[in-house]
């Protein structure tokens, strides 16, 4: 049933022409893109990482700067960031992990880790233009049958790109999570003590799930930073690790493509509601209180059990 | 169905409706877009602009509009919050061009806000202006495909730069030696690269000291300047860091002061301690408000229009930039150009004539404003001197 | 040179000791109530605010706007505790971001009412004391001489009266506690009115030294949980000895790397204690 979501979406350019409509939906998708990854690690295994932001950060970086200085296209570009954020997760998780960082200790080294490579990236100004950040001149490009090479740009062809790119990715991380690693994972954040005496390797488990998360914000630093042209290091700010739990948070943690919801709330809501900016700090925060409080399952969890009430 | 049929009457006739007197609206309304932070940690430069120009856009209109090319026409202002957030702006840009079909837009002063849009504004160029106050802006000016850009502040360099100025007066004070003490960040090296060189070609020595955005305690970086006993210290470009900076160097002895950006406040919040506090301030408006009756004028309908007895003059000032005067010179642009929609004659009518409002302004050729200027001197009890330069 | 260190040798004890009492905070809490408040960097931005508002709008003396504005700090964090962190007892994550989000609560409201830009108290004790050369601000000397005071008094508070011994029997093992009469609850709420009150303290001594602004809070928290950890969540003269190592590693830091790095030693510090001793330096439970 819920394949058949995706269907509308694809139909929906044909329908609405506001080309602000279909920019808040390129950002939602691909800030969903960030809370769907997230919440492999934090809802489905339970590690709060707030490493995530410096992830999207560092993928972004690593596909521009690869593409300036090696010449390649857009595609192989974002492989270098995937691969270069899978190096330093797996770095950081081994660290994390191997010495049993739990909980708060977890939150706050990875916190610790993020900030360090904000201030390298704030501070390497030859390399990264430090503070500034850096404007882009390139466009990815795709190859078209018929038309052959042509670059990505333009709304339309963004809202298509972004599109496939999460429900790829709602589809990747929901066969990991229906599989038996998503069942380790699960009794990891039940009770990791527990797995542990029954045989599952917790750091290996911990670790995958750590470095696959990343993974996912790394695809969407890359697209996201050349959806905007334009990178600095606020990509690496604790808000923007904090905006992320919160459409977590909000969407809901128990199934796969829940934060999506969440994602579409937080982006759309300043351009549907005018507040200042003071006020939409409050409300920012009073959705992280309440949803833990009162609204522990997020909307979609919400919706679900009505539905199953009714 | 006579209930259904009635429904859809009334919807066709409001629709009708509607687009009529939008139809009949649009021929005779010149809308303007401002881009700006409003409110949010970042929103100094924002607020002033959007009061300033509400000001202007109220009285052109109460004045009957204005007349291009024997048609009247009254100006709309569209003004959204990016509250300092480059996602948002490019999304209320779209909204401006795409939907309100705006051609004339002023901002941002935000450099991060400039870079967020600048891919997108690049775009639509020749199809409207954007006029900002960023700094990056002045290094885009006159590039190719530029042609809708254009900088509504003054540069610190150059012969008419207000930067080099001030290194003039300090040099005619005979200064030896100055310490720099700037904010690790985009705009503080950007300062750091101008006054390096400004300060070389006058013949005085400079030193640079940084400091990361965020910091309060400036005891170490202090203690080591005032070892090297420079004469002036140039510090930081914000209100939020020279009130720590001014006090915390005058209690470890160093009390004399240059500095390109900020208010009085620091000085006189801390007159008791300091020597000398030389500022660049757009126009001292406290004096201003004395001997010019366009500024008195200007006091006395800000504080009606806001139905308020507190004139912010800390932060007119800064209504030297996508402010007040621009608004009416944009207008005057339009007259000459004998155009509201040909954005290339528009442009190039701002860039021919001196406007004289609060400020004299003029846009060079590249695009860039330049006006005139205070140099304002508080010296040791508070006592308060101001020198007016008018830049060639 | 030797000056220069010196100085800054002082700076950073004096310094450190502000971190300490948010330390001191954080620690209290989680001993007793089992999460880590990262709102208490919220609460002593307030503290800062509620002593200047007193102190400069409405005229009363410092000495006594100090001690109000740390009881009104110390109601609100018991408000705070009883509607929200009941809920979350021993739960750290959902602690975490309940604390955060009541973070960006607080300064919304604050930016509300006094917007971003920054305030400045009057100068209670302008001068500075000269010692060979070294110069270290008067109202820095009382500033230290203030916290030194309340955390040995906290520290004494513990480990001599019958509640202090209650909250250590909690701390260490909740059940026999509550079997031997200790009203956790009571106690619980106690102790996060105290933190909070901590904090307050350190907002409004720190409104007498530098200007305050809605963000100073969140430097604050970090340092103070970094303090916090790398002596050992638990041990009260620890949380001190914690923020003076930052605040001279930080100071002495400056002097021979770039001010860029500052931030870096705390992180680091953390980081590296976390993986090799994450008990903390004075684990003693």
């Amino acid at each position: 049933m819920k394949h058949l979501l995706w269907i509308p979406l694809l139909a929906v350019p044909f329908v609405v022409h506001d080309n602000v409509v279909l920019t808040i939906l390129v950002f939602t998708f691909i800030a969903g893109i960030l809370a769907v990854s997230f919440n492999l690690v934090f809802g489905f295994t339970g590690q709060l990482s707030l490493f995530h932001a410096a992830a999207f950060g560092l993928s972004a970086y690593a596909t521009y700067l690869s593409m300036i200085h090696l010449g390649i296209s857009f595609w192989l570009g974002m492989i270098v960031g995937v691969l270069f954020v899978t190096l330093i997760s797996v770095v950081i998780g081994a660290i994390c992990f191997r010495f049993n960082l739990r909980e708060l200790y977890f939150a706050i080294v990875t916190l610790a880790f993020s900030e360090l490579i904000r201030l390298v990236i704030l501070n390497w100004n030859s390399f990264t233009n430090g503070s500034l950040g850096i404007n882009f001149t390139l466009t990815p490009t795709l190859w078209v049958p018929g038309r052959g090479v042509i670059p990505v740009t333009g709304t339309l062809m963004w809202y298509y790109l972004s599109l496939v790119a999460v429900a790829l990715a709602v589809f990747g991380y929901s066969r990991i999570v229906h599989s038996w690693m998503g069942r380790c994972f699960a009794s990891i954040r039940l009770n990791d003590e527990l797995a542990d005496t029954l045989g599952i390797d917790v750091f290996r488990y911990k670790l995958v799930s750590f470095v696959a998360g990343n993974i996912g914000a790394a695809i969407a630093g890359s697209l996201y930073s050349f959806y905007i042209s334009y990178i600095d290091p606020n990509y690496f700010s604790l808000d923007q690790s904090l905006a992320i739990i919160a459409m977590a948070l909000l969407g809901g943690r128990e199934f796969v493509a829940a934060p999506i919801v969440g994602a579409l709330v937080l982006t759309a809501l300043p351009h549907v509601i005018n507040v200042n900016a003071e006020a939409r700090l409050l409300i920012y925060g009073l959705i992280l209180i309440l949803t833990i409080l009162l609204m522990p399952r997020g909307i979609v969890g919400l919706l679900a059990r009505q539905r199953r009430a009714a | 169905m006579r209930q259904l049929s009635r429904s859809i009457g009334f919807i066709v006739v409001s629709i009708a409706l509607a687009s009529w007197t939008a139809a009949a609206g649009a021929q005779n309304v010149v809308k303007i877009g401002e881009i700006e932070a409003q409110t949010g940690p970042l929103n100094t430069y924002g607020w002033m602009s959007s009061q300033g120009m509400r000001m202007a856009v109220d009285e052109i209109n109460k004045a009957g509009g204005f007349h291009v090319a024997g048609k009247t026409y009254k100006l709309e202002l569209i003004n959204p919050d990016t509250q300092g957030n480059p996602q948002q702006a490019v999304i209320q840009l779209k909204k401006m061009l795409e939907e309100d079909k705006v051609k004339y837009v002023f901002g941002p002063f935000l450099t991060n806000i400039f870079k967020g849009i600048e891919g997108y504004a690049k775009q639509h160029d020749g199809q409207f202006l954007l006029m900002g106050g960023a700094t990056q802006i002045h290094y885009e000016l006159g590039k190719p495909g530029n042609d809708y850009l254009m900088r509504t502040w003054n540069w610190d360099a150059g012969a008419s730069g207000f930067g080099t100025l001030m290194v003039e007066y300090l040099r005619k004070k005979g200064v030896k030696k100055v310490a720099m003490l700037m904010q690790n960040d985009a705009f503080g090296h950007v300062a750091a690269d101008i006054y390096r060189e400004a300060f070389k070609s006058a013949g005085i020595g400079f030193e640079e000291n940084w400091f990361e955005p965020g910091t309060k305690d400036y005891s170490a970086v202090l203690a080591k300047i005032s070892a090297g006993k420079p004469d002036y210290l140039f510090p930081g470009y914000t209100d939020a860091v020279l009130y720590d900076i001014v006090q915390q160097a005058t209690q470890l002895g160093l009390t004399k002061f240059w500095l390109v950006r900020g208010s009085l406040g620091p000085a006189l919040k801390n007159k008791d301690y300091i020597d000398d506090y030389v500022a660049y301030i757009p126009k001292y408006f406290e004096e201003a408000e004395k001997s010019e009756p366009k500024v008195a004028k200007f006091i006395g309908d800000y504080k009606a229009f806001f139905k308020t007895k507190d004139f912010p003059y800390d932060q007119a000032p800064l209504c030297s930039s996508s402010c007040y005067d621009h608004v009416f010179m944009l207008v005057e642009a339009m007259k000459r150009a004998g155009t509201v929609d040909d954005v290339a004659k528009v442009k190039a009518a701002l860039e021919g004539f001196t406007y004289d409002g609060l400020w004299k302004i003029r846009y060079d050729k590249t695009g860039e404003e330049i006006f005139n200027f205070d140099i304002v001197d508080v010296q040791k009890g508070g006592k308060i001197s101001v020198t007016h330069e008018q830049p060639k | 040179m030797l000056q220069l260190v010196v100085g800054q040798l002082l700076n950073g004890i004096i310094v450190g000791t502000l971190y300490a009492i948010i330390a001191l905070g954080v620690t209290l809490t989680f001993g007793i109530t089992g999460i880590v408040n990262f709102a208490l960097g919220a609460f002593m931005m307030l503290g800062a605010y509620v002593t200047w508002y007193l102190s400069d709008g409405a005229g009363v003396a410092y000495p006594i706007a100090v001690p109000l504005a740390v009881a009104c700090i110390a109601l609100l964090g018991l408000l705070v505790d009883q509607a929200l962190f009941r809920f979350t007892r021993n739960n750290l994550i959902n602690g975490l971001i309940v604390s955060i989000g009541l973070i960006s609560v607080l300064v919304a409201v604050v930016l509300m009412i006094w917007t971003t830009t920054p305030q400045n108290m009057h100068y209670v004790l302008p001068g500075v004391f000269r010692v060979g050369g070294v110069i270290v601000p008067k109202m820095k000397a009382v500033v230290f001489v203030v916290l030194l005071l309340v955390i040995l008094f906290t520290y004494g508070a513990l480990t001599r009266t019958w509640a202090g011994r209650a909250a250590y029997a909690y701390a260490q093992k909740p059940e026999a506690a509550a079997l031997m009469g200790v009203r956790t609850g009571v106690l619980q709420a106690g102790v996060a009115a105290y933190a909070a009150g901590l904090a307050g303290l350190g907002g409004g001594l720190y409104a007498s030294l530098y200007s305050i602004t809605p963000e100073i809070g969140s430097a604050y928290i970090l340092k103070g949980v970094e303090a916090a950890i790398l002596a050992g969540i638990g041990s009260i003269m620890g949380s001190f000895v914690g923020g003076i190592i930052i605040g001279v590693a930080e100071g002495v830091g400056s002097i021979f790397l770039p001010s860029a790095y500052n931030d870096a030693y705390g992180l680091v510090l953390l980081v590296l204690i976390l993986l090799f001793k994450p008990a903390g330096l004075f684990a003693n439970r």
